[in-house]
């Protein structure tokens, strides 16, 4: 027994019940006429709004439809860019397109490809699919996908639109200033905003994701069980959170030095151009493989099917994929061999390049391994998947080559890499992807896709691609720039580039074909099966016809391969004998589970569709699209209702206390519906952003400490700094504001709720002054940020911390308020949770801002 | 009633006794070896010239056996976690705490051994190279 002392107020929301159940209860048989109530009421929870409301929809099937069909049509139209600048340049002295013109394609194809297709579509297969995989019903937080499509809509429509004006950016895909910082027009300006706001929504679909894999799968499904799309997708993910936030913090530099010509990347006011460079590669690298570990993760799925066996050596494939997750990060400087840095930097990087080859290699020997010990079926995705892997060790091989800085000298901006690029990019995404369409569209579509057409698709990409690549490695070793509209007619260039040309227009021939098979209507094809391609992972148990809620019910799981290897799995799933079979208040559901063992602790309410996501879109996107041509008012007023609508939309939809506090999810077990604290996916979610937010702030610190070994005179000797007194009060200040957050936290589960409000009044009034005197120290002390890069780095420390103290102050606010609306209580506060974790890191942030911009230079 | 063997095995193979943070211990040790000499050589070479290098190629030397002295604990920790030798079990496909357990240890052994092999190529550049230049 539990002495009352000991007692926590939320002890009595322990699931309660039989776990795990056995044979005998699953054996037991539903009545048909449960099974069809509990279909029922499903289906009325799940209901997809129609007309005009469809737009409203937030399921993770139709999300990550738009989602895909969205990438798929910026592929089409990036690729389109590429053939025009083919045929520029299928000739010597062509004048099909202007410099200028044939500068924006270039730009506008390498960023659309980036941040329009790829990445977007790893997020768009990953929401389309995890859930299937893992037997659940939806994505953890369904509206934040919605959220993040909406804006990755507006801003790719933006950004990419911006090429029919003639005002797109035209300084290539990685805008290496001064270049891009001085070009004139509203170009990159375009490209800063209009992605760093798509960068918002891959971190958001990061954070879902990451949550979705570690805490809804199904029961019994534990960590050594988990498909390996899984295991992918957390890396993937964890790499966003690191990758993106550099970037985000370059792309904040890059603007203040646009807008208010603060001189971060100007040599003459003490800036130095190589930071972004760092800060976008830092990003950069990583990126082509966030781009390429979810593809092959396609590939993992797909294998064992066609092999009809178990995948060989699941824990290489983790060490794989974990592996080069982390030496990812080691390698940006490969792309800056030619900088000057000291040559045993470059060895380092060099080293670690190669190193990275060790686990890439692993997995594709696994999948070999796989296929050979198996009995092989070929099929159109199998056919991509061989292709796939031609193509990537083709490219990863000319890869190593480059790694080498010597070799990297020779062929630095030239055809060779443009090659080299493209190799590993089809080989490693574009073919897996396409694998991954016809092997997937049977789950999707509920019909098959023709596997006639399916093989000339396959055919004419891969003859054309290797057509159109092949030749550019030799016309780069030859001394063809890349990035350059036209070339000298002579001997060696010509032929080279006319059949890189032919081969471009076989590609599109391909992608037409494919475009034309996957869009077209189908209502006359039959039905496919259930599980046309016998495979043995839970996706394919969802209903034929489709149903909205994903799977009838949840799963108990106990094998990596559960179709194969529970024979009556489906039959069982289908009949509702397992968990949340059915939906008696009509409430979207899911079960969470524990990180390791999945053993079930949660039924989560899900949120349903929604006007509101689609407002806040709109409004974050007049915030980042305004500023593009430098009007602010509208862009201000923008923000504040993009704040009001997701003030809105949290306070109606987020941890309502439920009328009852348990759900008998069936098997005889019930579990709690609410959840605080670490028990819950939004505590998660928080951690999870916040680890991205503060990898943003540690770049910062980094281009601080950048300049102070790359220049001489970083803070220069006669510099003024920020007032001592006054950042050591705001530290100070800011730290108390934490200090009593946690305390309003610690006092409101103690039933003092009168005094957790207090608390929650006085900490935002600390804030409030924290944010004063940080502002202050610096006006005071009359730091000019346009004079030199050492006042702008100050200026933008303080810009930073006090925009996110001033977000923190709304949440302590929100809390407040929430606790007098009676919607948070001393045994429900994962609201007051949540807004401590944040708390938690901006103690960081206050007391590493004090310490960079208050003490360092003074000890220095 | 239980055995106490039994009982101890239940403890050891219980969620609790896992965490997922193992398996990147490894690579983290890489992470971390790779961004001080990256620093390390970036400031020497900046700040204090060429007649400091051999100082940081001692030091890179001193970190690199520390980092991969700390790499072989994790591996060899992991390797006991595997418990390969008792019962030669690769696949780890059961659904049984045992078999997540060892698997998580599995993992982490194949990790650490990248993170060695990636520690000591990492260093290697120090080896050969002598100039800042």
């Amino acid at each position: 027994m539990m002495r009352d002392a000991e007692k926590t107020p939320n002890s009595d929301r322990e699931p309660q019940g039989p776990y795990p159940p056995s044979e005998a209860m699953l054996a037991e048989q539903v009545e048909p006429r449960v099974t069809a109530e509990g279909a029922a009421q499903l289906r009325a929870a799940w209901k997809t709004p129609q007309g005009v409301k469809y737009l409203t929809a937030v399921n993770n099937s139709e999300v990550g439809l738009w989602y895909a069909l969205t990438c798929f049509f910026f592929m089409m139209a990036a690729g389109v860019l590429a053939l025009l600048m083919r045929v520029q340049l299928a000739f010597p002295g062509n004048d099909f397109l202007s410099a200028d013109r044939f500068n924006q394609f270039f730009t506008m194809h390498g960023s659309a490809m980036m941040f329009l297709f790829a990445v977007p579509m790893f997020e768009a297969m990953a929401i389309l699919l995890l859930p299937a995989f893992l037997g659940a019903r939806d994505m953890p937080f369904p509206r934040l996908s919605a959220f993040g499509y909406w804006c990755f809509l507006i801003g790719g429509v933006f950004v990419f639109g911006s090429v029919l004006f003639d005002a797109a950016p035209s300084s290539g895909w990685f805008m290496y200033p001064p270049l891009a910082t001085q070009s004139e027009g509203v170009g990159s300006d375009i490209w800063l905003l209009g992605l760093s706001f798509i960068e918002v929504a891959s971190i958001a679909a990061a954070v879902e994701l990451i949550v979705g894999v570690l805490k809804c799968r199904p029961p019994g499904m534990r960590i050594n069980l988990m498909p390996l799309y899984g295991w992918y997708v957390l890396v993937v993910g964890g790499m966003i959170l690191f990758a993106f936030p550099p970037l985000i913090a370059g792309d904040f530099l890059f603007e203040l030095e646009r807008s208010f010509n603060w001189p971060f990347f100007d040599p003459e006011r003490g800036g130095n151009p190589l930071l972004w460079q760092h800060l976008f590669w830092i990003f950069g690298h990583p990126e082509v493989y966030i781009i390429f570990l979810p593809s092959i993760a396609i590939a993992a799925m797909i294998v064992p099917t066609v092999a009809n066996r178990p995948i060989v050596g699941y824990s290489w494939i983790v060490l794989s994929a974990v592996g080069t997750g982390f030496l990812s990060f080691g390698l940006w400087v490969h792309h800056m061999f030619t900088t000057g840095l000291p040559s045993l930097s470059l060895g380092f990087f060099s080293a670690a390049s190669e190193s990275v080859v060790i686990p890439t290699g692993i997995q594709l020997f696994a999948f070999l391994a796989t296929l050979m010990v198996g009995r092989l079926t070929l099929s159109v995705p199998m056919l991509f998947i061989a292709g796939a892997l031609a193509i990537f060790v083709f490219g990863g091989l000319t890869g190593i080559m480059l790694a080498l800085v010597p070799f990297d000298w020779q062929v630095h901006d030239s055809y060779f890499i443009v090659a080299h690029l493209h190799y590993t990019l089809f080989g490693g995404m574009v073919f897996p992807v396409l694998a991954g369409v016809y092997y997937f569209y049977p789950f999707l579509r509920k019909k098959m896709l023709s596997e006639r057409i399916g093989k000339w698709v396959f055919w004419l990409i891969f003859i054309g691609f290797n057509v159109t690549f092949l030749p550019m490695h030799l016309s780069g070793l030859r001394g063809m720039p890349r990035r350059v509209f036209t070339y000298p007619d002579e001997p060696g260039l010509n032929l080279l580039n006319l059949i890189s040309t032919v081969g471009a227009f076989i590609i599109a021939i391909g992608f037409l074909l494919f475009a034309w098979d996957l869009l077209r209507p189908r209502r006359k094809h039959p039905l496919a099966p259930l599980n046309p391609w016998n495979a043995g992972t839970l996706e394919w148990s969802n209903d034929v016809p489709a149903e909205a809620w994903g799977s009838r019910s949840i799963p108990y799981v106990t094998s990596r391969y559960p179709l194969w290897d529970q024979t009556k799995l489906v039959e069982r799933m289908h009949a509702g004998r397992y968990y949340l079979p059915d939906a008696p208040e009509h409430k979207r559901e899911t079960l969470i589970t524990t990180v390791l063992d999945a053993r079930p602790i949660q039924c989560m309410r899900v949120t349903g569709p929604a006007w509101i996501t689609l407002a806040a879109a709109g409004f974050t996107g007049g915030a980042f699209i305004f500023p593009t041509f430098h009007v602010y008012w509208p862009a201000i007023v923008c923000a504040a209702f993009a704040i009001v609508c997701i003030l809105y939309w949290l306070w109606t939809s987020t941890a309502p206390i439920p009328p009852k506090e348990m759900r008998d999810v069936g098997l005889g077990l019930k579990l709690p519906i609410y959840a605080a604290g670490p028990a819950s996916a939004g505590w998660w979610g928080v951690w999870i952003t916040m680890l991205g937010d503060t990898t943003a702030f540690a770049s910062l610190v980094f281009g601080y400490f950048f300049y102070w070994t790359a220049s001489a005179d970083y803070p220069p000797a006669d510099a003024v700094h920020a007032n001592g007194p006054l950042i050591f009060t705001a530290s100070l200040v800011l730290l108390c504001s934490w200090a009593l957050t946690v305390a309003a936290r610690e006092v409101n589960r103690r039933g003092r709720v009168a005094m957790a409000r207090v608390l929650l009044i006085a900490a935002p009034l600390c804030a409030v002054g924290g944010i004063a005197a940080l502002i202050a120290s610096v006006l005071v002390a009359g730091l000019d940020p346009v004079s030199h890069v050492y006042p702008a780095t100050v200026w933008a420390f303080m810009v930073w911390a006090c925009v996110h103290m001033g977000a923190g102050i709304i949440m302590q606010l929100y809390c407040l308020a929430r606790s007098l609306a009676g919607r948070m209580t001393p045994t429900h506060d994962a609201d007051l949770w949540n807004v401590t974790l944040y708390w938690h890191f901006m103690a960081l942030t206050a007391a590493v801002t004090g310490l960079v911009i208050g003490l360092f230079p003074r000890m220095m | 009633m239980n055995s106490p063997q039994q009982d101890e095995e239940r403890r050891t193979f219980r969620e609790e006794a896992s965490s997922l943070w193992l398996i990147t211990l490894g690579p983290a040790l890489w992470a971390v070896h790779f961004t001080v000499v990256y620093a390390a050589t970036a400031v020497v070479c900046a700040k204090l010239g060429t007649a400091y290098l051999p100082y940081l190629r001692l030091g890179i030397a001193a970190l690199t056996l520390i980092a991969v002295g700390a790499i072989a604990v994790i591996a060899w920790r992991s390797w006991r976690q595997w418990n390969y030798m008792t019962n030669q079990e690769y696949s780890h496909g059961q659904p049984t705490g045992e078999h997540r357990h060892e698997f998580l240890g599995h993992a982490a052994f194949l990790l650490a051994v990248l993170a060695a092999i990636a520690t000591l190529y990492t260093a290697l550049p120090a080896v050969f190279i002598a100039g800042c230049g």
